[in-house]
């Protein structure tokens, strides 16, 4: 466009006199399109359109990417080293964010008048836990502290510290407990468990490994003592600026309190027929000899 | 009917109790999942016979049996005593859970034991560090001192061989070459001179010794 020098008039008065822009005003900037090639166009009638002579390249039948004709590829080589090594062995607990819990409760998939344990969340949907895949249990996460609302009594199997500190905040009750590979399955499906007439196994103590996690009271550890638990609450609360609602005036006091045996004893469990379809009434039966009832 | 639901009525007829204040009435039921249904014919419930020869094998296995028991409870016939583990088995058991799964206080104490030795380690090691660092200052002032000796070694050495050379120089009239024949020769005169004059300073200097000596004792013997 050729802008004639004014010295009088402005720029925006020549623009106002200028015809508005359509496509037939337009052009990209030159270099800015370079022009596609398309293949089979190219001399001698393409020929082999940028494919090579013959065999697998031609063919477009190539071995996946990394293959080395059967010799072992140097992906499978170079063994994993430092951060990698024995990956797949390391225990691994799919998060549960307190936003995630909240809306949950909002909808009422879960009910917060009862203990929420992993059976209550993977019965209503909440986590996915797989316990072949290195799941040890769910972890809580605290994405969503600050509009955490509920009252729940919590069992997790880790959980951060700010989780805590917005669980407690409401003035609910959080433990962290281990459930060992068997009790996990048995835990997050317990009809099918139920269903095969097994003695409940015992639920084993954690490892050396994470027993220290499960004994200290800054974790909420099932382990730990009851009474660093309730300075560690107080000692929290200090650090994250709110006051403990007191739990004993709660009329779910009960419901908040309530803790599991530490271990699972062993039982048989039956179902009853019942008149109806569904057969609801489960029985627990206890075995009678006293060794197995020491065991 | 949804209006008929949303109501603390419908709660209850819904089954459960305790209402949970926080949440808005709209929410006041508990989703019920309706859960896959069971396939589990409990009216009439197919117990194999035992004695009979047709029920296939697999049926009459405590496998199965167990598993009735699971299904049907007492209804199915089977002696819940026999689920449980047998004496034998319960040895076995008990004897692998001594060896593989230790009391928690075991555990603790072994825990115990292995940060203790942690941190021995480190404290050793630190007392080791710590008492190296204490003998630096004067490490260094060792150092020092003998990079400047070495130095000053040097410089006279440098000194001493200029002199030599200039000497030599003299002497002959040319730059002469400190390693040939020559110039070991003229540095063994002069080593023998200087020799010569030392000898000469002590003789005289006992001398000087004995008669200030001699004249003390005979003012000392007066």
């Amino acid at each position: 466009m050729s802008w004639t020098k004014t010295t009088t008039g402005k720029t925006i008065d020549i623009v106002k006199t200028l015809p508005r822009i359509t496509l037939a005003n337009l052009r990209p900037n030159p270099g800015a399109k370079k022009d596609e090639k398309h293949r089979g166009r190219g001399m001698h009638g393409g020929n082999r359109s940028g494919r090579g002579h013959k065999g697998e390249r031609q063919r477009g039948n190539r071995p996946r990417l990394g293959f080395e004709g059967g010799q072992t590829p140097f992906y499978l080589v170079i063994p994993k080293y430092g951060y990698n090594a024995n990956h797949s062995r390391r225990p691994q607990y799919p998060p549960l964010s307190l936003r995630r819990l909240q809306y949950l409760i909002d909808l009422g998939r879960v009910d917060p008048m009862q203990p929420i344990d992993l059976t209550q969340l993977v019965n209503c949907r909440g986590v996915a836990i797989q316990p072949l895949k290195q799941d040890y249990g769910v972890q809580l996460i605290d994405e969503g502290a600050d509009i955490f609302r509920a009252k729940v009594n919590l069992e997790v199997q880790v959980a951060s510290e700010k989780a805590i500190a917005a669980v407690e905040r409401n003035g609910g009750v959080i433990t962290t407990s281990y459930y060992d590979p068997r009790s996990l399955q048995i835990l997050i499906k317990p009809v099918p468990f139920l269903m095969s007439g097994e003695a409940i196994p015992k639920r084993l103590l954690p490892g050396e490994d994470l027993l220290p996690y499960y004994a200290d009271a800054c974790n909420r550890g099932y382990l730990a003592d009851p009474d660093k638990v309730q300075a560690a609450r107080l000692a929290l609360a200090k650090k994250y600026g709110y006051t403990i609602p007191d739990i004993t005036m709660d009329t779910l006091f009960e419901t908040l309190t309530r803790k599991k045996k530490k271990k699972k004893k062993k039982k048989k469990k039956k179902r009853e027929k019942h008149g109806l379809l569904n057969a609801k009434l489960k029985e627990f039966l206890d075995p009678m000899h006293q060794r197995l009832r020491i065991w | 009917m949804a209006a008929s639901l949303l109501g603390r009525r419908a709660a209850l007829f819904f089954g459960f109790t305790k209402l949970n204040s926080f949440l808005p009435a709209a929410v006041q039921q508990i989703a019920n999942y309706n859960p896959r249904p069971l396939w589990l014919n409990i009216k009439n419930p197919y117990i194999p016979n035992k004695e009979s020869e047709k029920t296939p094998e697999w049926q009459k296995t405590e496998k199965y049996e167990r598993k009735l028991f699971g299904r049907y409870g007492s209804a199915s016939g089977v002696d819940p005593a026999k689920l449980w583990p047998s004496h034998t088995r319960l040895e076995e058991l008990m004897a692998e859970e001594k060896e593989w799964h230790p009391p928690i206080e075991v555990m603790l104490k072994n825990i115990a034991a292995r940060q203790k030795e942690k941190e021995q380690k480190r404290m050793e090691r630190e007392k080791i560090i710590a008492a190296n660092m204490a003998k630096m200052p004067k490490m260094i002032a060792d150092w020092k001192k003998q990079k400047r000796e070495a130095k000053q070694k040097q410089r006279e050495e440098k000194i001493k061989r200029d002199k030599l050379l200039a000497e030599a120089r003299e002497r002959f009239g040319y730059a002469l070459d400190p390693r040939s024949a020559k110039f070991k020769e003229m540095v063994a005169e002069i080593e023998k001179e200087e020799k010569k004059k030392r000898k000469l300073l002590k003789r005289r200097k006992r001398e000087e010794e004995q008669g200030s000596a001699g004249t003390t004792a005979a003012e000392s013997s007066q």
